[in-house]
């Protein structure tokens, strides 16, 4: 508790220090994005929700400036180089989708160091400093198959579709379904491939496999990939299994064709890009004095046969299934981590 | 015994027996059950790889520095543009095809002119132009998936007496692409341009124009590929190029193409694509790990690069 109140005393002070912050006041506040690729739609609608959200907020006076950055490479090297950049042109807060969890270190704390807040989310960074709105991924791999146990409580064998492999992300999901499969024995995985998170890459995949596997009754995704599968499966004259989809919308918009054909029951999940505009209310209400704990946890955006129609018309063509977060929103999940 | 000897000293034979091991040992897991189905998908994929890796092999001929790294952006821009434009509309697939068409052309335009006027080495003028591009393709239509014609649609994903149509358009490219190495001047001097540059220019071969028709080429094959491929899977995306960048290099090696040019031959084309697509499916098969599956997929292309690399000098 007393160190709490240190914390609090000596952050008072700091601000007491610095001209035009006392007020608690955001409007003179320029906040930057730090992004490290931008070649799938995900992260297409993740910059286009950015420049919405904090479009308005610029307009309306809240901050001064929210400028979105996209690194060329996806490297964490040049995305560093980056961040120094942003620190030297005086971005009082960094909101950061990292391309490593590790190796931006150096330069999130030489922001840190530099009085700047560094809010990291999706890709988030593991440096003490910088604050981390993560989704839970085992999570959110463990509730597919809790899903499938319910549609399917004999059971039956799955195959997996992966992400990229060596990222974090993928192992964290590919974990959490590890972890249902151990809960709900009734299911078995009889195959395993890597999809990329992309359609035509998991088509592939699955083509590959699907003759040597036995009959499947569900599969288990990461997001992106579940078009691809149900292609696949489709081009091999197999009985089409439950898919679980990722919220794009060709996976949408194919399950809801088969649900008019013939009654077709899925679930799909995945997270919002908007989460990047959580990520920037965040930022702001730590410049504004709030005090947030530094782990924050998203929740994942849910779609259900019920609720299927709603959302697919609320999504963009070839676009992903969005929700933009507002401040009330970042307020409240600031306070749910209380 | 004179046909095994003259066999083993064909440069495409290595990559037709290491795809053909790997399907069978593929097909064994189920006890045959799966050969129909395996091989149908391994044809349809490796059609794509196919189709860029004779764009890759023609521009590496041309001899040492010679690559077009351009390739997987091509893909994305032309499958891009090429299904905005036709928007779900039958009557318009004549026109996005051209229009795919006329974007290969052009990057290939740009390419050479890069490496020709700005006297910039191959390998950093393509790389450059696949950002330019990548760029374009992201500019265009913000990653949007817009579904192709329902014609189209169908024709890539269908069989004719079994084998797929898209293995069919990679045959005839191959035929033409075979015809135009072996019984055309264009093939001799490409060749020739890829054994010594300096002596070629001698012996009178229009250098500059046979390099300039080569990189145009690559980057119309590859724009038809990309065409294809997003017609095949149902739609553009912008990262849906990016494995055939070390695929399109990596055929052209297996199948026994001289990486120093002046070499090229269009069937290992087709062995090494099989096999790339077979030994991914057959790793899976064995329900290997992530890891181990990299590393197995790393050492079997080694093993045979060096059994393909084992020719005798001369022979070819």
């Amino acid at each position: 508790m007393t160190f709490r109140k240190m914390l609090l005393a000596s952050a008072v002070v700091l601000c007491a220090a610095m001209p035009n912050s006392a007020s608690a006041d955001t409007s003179d506040k320029k906040i930057a994005l730090s992004n490290n690729y931008a070649g799938n739609s995900w992260r297409q609608a993740m910059l286009t929700s950015w420049a919405k959200v904090t479009g308005e907020a610029v307009k309306t006076g809240v901050v001064a400036a929210a400028d979105a950055f996209t690194t060329a490479e996806n490297q964490a090297t040049e995305q560093a180089a980056q961040i120094q950049n942003m620190i030297l042109q005086g971005y009082d807060a960094i909101v950061l989708n990292a391309a490593s969890p590790t190796a931006l270190n150096g330069a999130v704390k030489e922001a840190c160091d530099a009085g700047i807040i560094v809010v990291s989310f999706d890709g988030v960074v593991s440096e003490p400093c910088a604050w981390r709105i993560a989704v839970n991924f085992k999570e959110m791999g463990r509730s597919e198959v809790e899903y499938l146990a319910k549609k399917l409580p004999e059971g039956g064998n799955l195959l997996e579709i992966r992400g990229l492999a060596g990222v974090f992300v993928d192992d964290e999901i590919s974990a959490g379904i590890h972890e249902g499969v151990k809960q709900f024995p009734q299911f078995k995985i009889v195959g395993s491939v890597h999809g990329d998170w992309a359609q035509d890459v998991a088509q592939k995949a699955v083509a590959g496999i699907l003759p040597s596997l036995p009959e499947i009754v569900g599969v288990v995704t990461q997001g992106g990939d579940g078009y691809g599968a149900a292609q696949a499966f489709a081009a091999a004259n197999r009985p089409m299994p439950i898919i679980i989809m990722g919220n794009r919308e060709d996976e949408l918009k194919w399950w809801k064709e088969q649900k008019d054909a013939n009654g077709y029951e899925t679930m799909s999940v995945s997270i919002a890009p908007g989460v990047s505009t959580l990520a920037f209310w965040v930022a702001q209400q730590i410049l504004d004095g709030k005090e947030v704990k530094k782990d924050l946890v998203v929740p994942f955006l849910r779609i259900d046969q019920d609720n299927l129609e709603e959302n697919l018309a609320n999504t963009q063509a070839g676009g992903v299934a969005n929700v933009e977060y507002s401040q009330a929103d970042a307020i409240k999940v600031i306070e749910s981590a209380e | 015994m004179r046909i095994v000897d003259r066999l083993s000293r064909a440069p495409w034979i290595w990559s037709w027996l290491a795809a053909f091991l790997v399907w069978f040992a593929t097909i064994m897991v189920t006890g045959g059950a799966s050969t129909l189905g395996l091989s149908q998908a391994a044809l349809t994929f490796a059609a794509f790889s196919i189709i860029v890796g004779i764009g890759q092999m023609f521009v590496i001929t041309l001899g040492p520095g010679n690559i077009d790294l351009s390739i997987p952006a091509t893909m994305t821009l032309a499958g891009t543009v090429a299904l905005k434009l036709m928007n779900v509309d039958n009557a318009m697939i004549l026109p996005g095809l051209a229009t795919a068409i006329l974007i290969g052309i052009g990057i290939g335009l740009s390419n050479y002119a890069l490496i020709k006027a700005l006297r910039i080495p191959p390998i950093i003028a393509t790389l450059s132009m696949s950002f330019i591009i990548q760029s374009a393709a992201i500019w265009t239509n913000r990653g949007l998936r817009i579904k192709p014609p329902n014609f189209l649609a169908d024709f890539t994903t269908s069989t004719t007496l079994g084998v797929p149509n898209v293995s069919l358009v990679a045959l005839v490219i191959s035929v033409a692409a075979w015809f135009l190495l072996e019984k055309t001047v264009y093939g001799r001097w490409i060749s020739a341009i890829g054994q010594s540059m300096p002596a070629a220019r001698m012996a009178g071969v229009p250098v500059d124009g046979t390099r300039f028709v080569t990189y145009v080429l690559s980057a119309v094959l590859a724009s038809l590929a990309g065409y294809l491929l997003a017609c095949f899977s149902g739609g553009a995306a912008l990262n849906m190029g990016t494995e055939y960048l070390l695929m399109s290099i990596a055929v052209v090696v297996l199948g026994g193409t001289a990486v120093a040019g002046g070499d090229s031959n269009v069937p290992g084309i087709w062995g090494a694509s099989l096999f790339m697509f077979l030994v991914v499916s057959m790793l899976n098969t064995y329900g290997l790990g992530a890891g181990i599956r990299l590393i197995m997929t790393g050492l079997i292309i080694i093993s045979v690069i060096m059994l393909a690399g084992g020719r005798q000098p001369g022979a070819r």
